[in-house]
């Protein structure tokens, strides 16, 4: 079977995205916080 | 935040960065390319781990709703809000991960098969647990409500665990949390494990840190 590494990266591409957004949310939330 | 507050936070961080780089290390470096899929089945060593995540959030969803509906207490609700949000990024997760599997070794992105169309009636069950949080103003309504959904949808679970032995599925069984030895080598399981690690040190400190947010936003409005 071909190794279709395309598909690997962006599996772990889209992983990466989703952890990193969740986060920045979570620190924009707390920057938020702290200016009030 | 006091530092001596934020210092467990910041190394539950670091534990959980550790560990994703360990789980890198493994899955790239480590574990040997699979016999009949190739490097494409590199993406078990997210997909697996993320789905065992889901389950754990959302079986702390289950308990910390029971325990607010019978003790009332805030912080068994901060738990729950906490760890459904957290739960919902890791479903995500499975279900990007699975698709992008699935064209290369099953020829689609998806199917409507058991496995999968429960595992996305679960992502929907926890969006509009968090939709339901997010719709009611008053907060102890909004957390008695989301305490019933929260107990509720978590009769998804075992559904999406056992589909594939009560129903002819095209995703294959269980790779752990079946009964008997794991049916792969143990490069492979090792690999696996320190991913499931290193996850669910992700999830601890996601859930750590949402925790304590949601503390602050309700102090703030009190």
């Amino acid at each position: 079977m071909p190794d279709h590494w395309a598909f690997v990266f962006a599996a772990y591409a889209v992983a990466a995205a989703l952890l990193g957004g969740y986060w920045r949310h979570l620190l924009r939330r707390q920057r938020d916080l702290e200016r009030r | 935040m006091s530092s001596s507050k934020a210092e467990p936070g910041r190394i539950l961080g670091w534990l959980a960065a550790l560990g994703l780089a360990a789980g890198l290390v493994m899955a790239f470096g480590v574990a040997p390319p699979e016999a009949v899929q190739g490097n494409v089945q590199r993406i078990m060593y997210l997909h697996v781990p993320s789905v065992l995540v889901a389950y754990l959030a959302f079986g702390v969803v289950l308990i910390a709703s029971i325990v607010y509906l019978w003790r009332r207490h805030q912080g068994a609700d901060r738990l729950a809000h906490a760890s459904a949000e957290v739960g919902v990024i890791f479903t995500a997760i499975t279900i990007s991960s699975g698709a992008i599997w699935g064209k290369p070794t099953w020829g689609t992105w998806w199917t409507w098969d058991a496995r999968l169309t429960s595992v996305a009636v679960l992502f929907v069950l926890y969006l509009g647990y968090l939709l339901l949080r997010a719709m009611v103003e008053d907060r102890e309504r909004a957390a008695r409500y989301a305490a019933v959904l929260g107990i509720v949808a978590a009769l998804d679970i075992p559904l999406v665990h056992f589909s594939v032995y009560w129903w002819r599925t095209l995703h294959q069984p269980p790779t752990l949390l079946k009964p008997g030895p794991p049916a792969m080598a143990p490069v492979f399981l090792v690999a696996l494990l320190v991913n499931v690690v290193a996850f669910a040190l992700v999830y601890a400190y996601f859930v750590s840190k949402r925790v304590a947010l949601l503390r602050r936003e309700q102090e703030a409005l009190a």
